[in-house]
């Protein structure tokens, strides 16, 4: 409601420069052919494809059609869904007392797993949609754990004093000067089996033989959030450093405590740097599979690289390009729901 | 009546809000197009000139810069992942690619819809040092198209430090006590294979019916994999990450190569034979600079030296001559001859690529 509101009252006051003159265009120019380029006409062509079918060889054929949303939402699933749920039910709850030794009719818990072990199986039966569930919650725990980090740490830097300041942000982007793909093969070295990390432990008689930590979920996250974190950082800090101490003393001046200070001033005040901290690393991270390929093994597939393989083996353009969209959707999603929380 | 993407852009960019700007090529035209040297108006050979678009970690630097020594022609390498990625450029109107590597069925296909140039067996003499096994295959009889470059196959790479047991086949890798003990290749077609080995069912007869009967074998073996990798699936063996894997020959051989520990089964259930081929697309412009690579990489020495820094099995048999003992004798590079006459190659399968495709992936994420 307030972006509509917004702008009808600013209206008398802008517009007169709502008329950019030549000079105006041509120095937004490059912006715009670059926007126009690279964001406009790849989007549009994407869409484009994604209702279009493939020959044999992979090439685009021209025709309009929605089989491929309908394939990527797993509709021949959610079509058999009144009676795929009963039945996975049913089987579910005869394993399990299969399992429990008993015949005859399930008691209450019994039921209760059954209906669980169903509705488990019923999920799994969506491929796709599933898919793009596992990236989010991966690309969520990132977010939440790179807040949780990133947070102190950027109001740490934002409060010390200037020189430190200097280097403590030199530090938070030196990652930055060699290529990630380098930093994640280092990763690789440091946790495999024979890394450094399984010999230290190993040598210090902490663990009597290496551990599991390469190729497993963790891995993945560890990877995202060392990728990512200073994307939370950077933007918290910039909020940080703006904060005006004298609100933060105000508030202890009218008796607030330390977590009511910071809840109520310290945290409202820095909100326009959590969210774009949480834009700039939730978005990138759901589509990334380069770090969750190298480090968790590819175990499970996320969906940009499901997207990857339509495009390249699966030989399948249109339908990669409809989970593309798909995904653009989450993302528009995403966008609105924060755009909304820097509103209100 | 099929339009390519090429068209497309094209439509789009005269279509769309482009007007104002629209001699400015998108970047999906730069990309599936030339690199920047590459000549726009020479009729061929005049121009010392090769664009050679090959595998990634398939042709050697040494060999590359030994060929414009001798020659004088100046190579420009571009590579690829996937056979599918390099048919996404190809058919997308890459225009300049004077020699390709595609595997045999994509081979197929493209002699099929009419993409290649015949090659002038005149002009490449060295095709004599060829084993018999590897002219005239089925892909492309005659071998009027194409040259072989390297063969391989895959299998089962065991760590004997970590298993004791005598591993003959899949179903002994798959079980559940070396679960999330094993690296495979990350190719749907290539698992989809194993199982139907397993199955006893040819590898390319990937029916519906078929794949619904491989569909329980896989659903029961994907769990147990802990990593899927077809770029370097050696990494992870090394580390000790995982004790077992089905692995490309290539990455087999070396890791025999790296350490006795690990040893090389050929899957008694059977597997199949790739060979990549280098071959001339349509549009090419310097085919008689392709055709000289082409009778170069047969040269004995030459084909050797790529031997040597990538372990696949050799289809030059005067080449195999100047390998080293122990190197003839890597069973990951060069399968017996009886394992060999069992061995299938992959036809183009088609559409059916989507469902092999997405059979595997639902499993995956399991």
């Amino acid at each position: 409601m307030a972006g509509i509101v917004a702008p009808t009252v600013a209206a008398d006051a802008s517009s007169y420069q709502r008329k950019p003159g030549l000079m105006a265009w041509l120095v937004l120019a490059p912006l715009l052919i670059w926007l126009v380029l690279f964001v406009i006409v790849p989007t549009v062509m994407l869409i484009c494809v994604s209702f279009a079918e493939r020959d044999a060889l992979g090439r685009v054929v021209w025709t309009f059609n929605g089989q491929n949303y309908l394939r990527a939402l797993d509709w021949d699933t959610v079509k058999a869904l009144p009676q795929l749920l009963p039945r996975n039910i049913s089987e579910g709850t005869e394993a399990i007392l299969k399992q429990d030794g008993v015949s005859g009719d399930p008691n209450l818990s019994q039921r209760l797993r059954g209906i669980g072990a169903g509705m488990v199986a019923t999920f799994n039966a969506f491929v796709w949609f599933r898919i793009l569930l596992i990236s989010i919650w991966y690309a969520l725990l990132t977010t939440i754990i790179c807040m949780v980090i990133g947070y102190p740490v950027a109001s740490f830097i934002g409060r010390s004093p200037e020189k430190m300041r200097v280097i403590l942000l030199t530090l938070v982007m030196i990652p930055f000067w060699t290529s990630f793909l380098v930093r994640t093969y280092a990763w690789i070295t440091i946790l495999s089996k024979e890394g450094l990390v399984n010999s230290l432990l190993v040598a210090a008689q902490i663990i009597p033989e290496p551990i599991t930590i390469l190729y497993t979920p963790f891995a993945s996250v560890l990877g995202l959030v060392y990728n990512y974190l200073p994307f939370m950082i950077l933007p918290i800090y910039t909020s940080v450093e703006r904060l005006d101490n004298a609100m933060v003393e105000a508030a202890y001046d009218l008796g607030a405590g330390p977590v009511r200070a910071f809840s109520q001033v310290i945290i409202p005040l820095t909100k326009p740097g959590i969210v774009a901290g949480i834009l700039l690393v939730f978005v990138p991270s759901i589509a990334m599979f380069a770090i969750t390929n190298l480090m968790g093994g590819g175990n499970p597939p996320t969906i940009g690289e499901v997207i990857y393989k339509q495009f390249t083996s699966g030989r399948n353009q249109p339908f990669g390009a409809a989970l593309g969209t798909l995904l653009l959707v989450t993302f528009i999603i995403s966008l609105w729901l924060t755009r909304k929380q820097r509103e209100d | 009546m099929k339009h390519t993407t090429r068209n497309f852009i094209v439509t789009a960019l005269a279509a769309t809000v482009l007007a104002g700007c629209g001699k400015a090529p998108s970047p999906v035209v730069t990309e599936s197009s030339s690199p920047p040297d590459a000549p726009q108006t020479t009729t061929g050979d005049a121009e010392k000139k090769l664009n050679l678009f090959c595998w990634s970690e398939y042709v050697p630097q040494s060999v590359i810069d030994q060929f414009t020594k001798e020659t004088g022609i100046k190579v420009s390498v571009e590579n690829y992942a996937s056979n599918e990625e390099m048919l996404a450029k190809l058919l997308a109107g890459g225009g300049s690619y004077d020699l390709i590597q595609p595997s045999e069925y994509v081979i197929e296909s493209l002699i099929k819809e009419n993409l290649l140039i015949p090659i002038d067996h005149a002009a490449i003499p060295n095709m004599k040092n060829l084993a018999p096994d590897f002219v005239n295959m089925s892909f492309d009889p005659g071998n009027q198209y194409t040259v072989p470059y390297m063969a391989g196959t895959v299998g089962i790479v065991v760590n004997t430090a970590l298993v004791q047991d005598d591993i003959k086949g899949y179903t002994d890798v798959f079980q559940e006590k070396f679960k999330k003990n094993i690296v495979v290749l990350d190719d749907a077609r290539e698992i989809v294979s194993w199982g139907l080995n397993t199955a006893g069912i040819p590898v390319n007869e990937v029916s519906d019916e078929n794949l619904a009967k491989v569909k329980p074998i896989l659903a029961q073996w994907l769990p147990l994999v802990k990593v899927y990798d077809s770029d370097s699936p050696k990494t992870a063996l090394l580390n000790g990450d995982v004790a077992l894997g089905v692995v490309w020959g290539g990455e087999g051989a070396k890791l025999l190569e790296a350490d006795k520990k690990f040893k090389w089964v050929t899957p008694v259930e059977g597997s199949h034979l790739f060979v990549d081929s280098l071959a001339i697309p349509k549009a090419a412009k310097h085919v008689k600079n392709a055709q000289l690579f082409m009778d170069f990489i047969l040269r004995p020495d030459i084909s050797a030296k790529i031997s040597q820094e990538f372990p696949y099995l050799n289809p030059n048999l005067a080449a195999r001559a100047l390998l080293s003992e122990e190197q003839r004798n890597n069973p990951a590079s060069f399968p017996t001859a009886a394992e060999l006459s069992k061995m299938e190659t992959f036809k183009d399968i088609g559409e059916q690529a989507s469902k092999v495709d997405e059979l595997v992936t639902s499993l995956k994420a399991q």
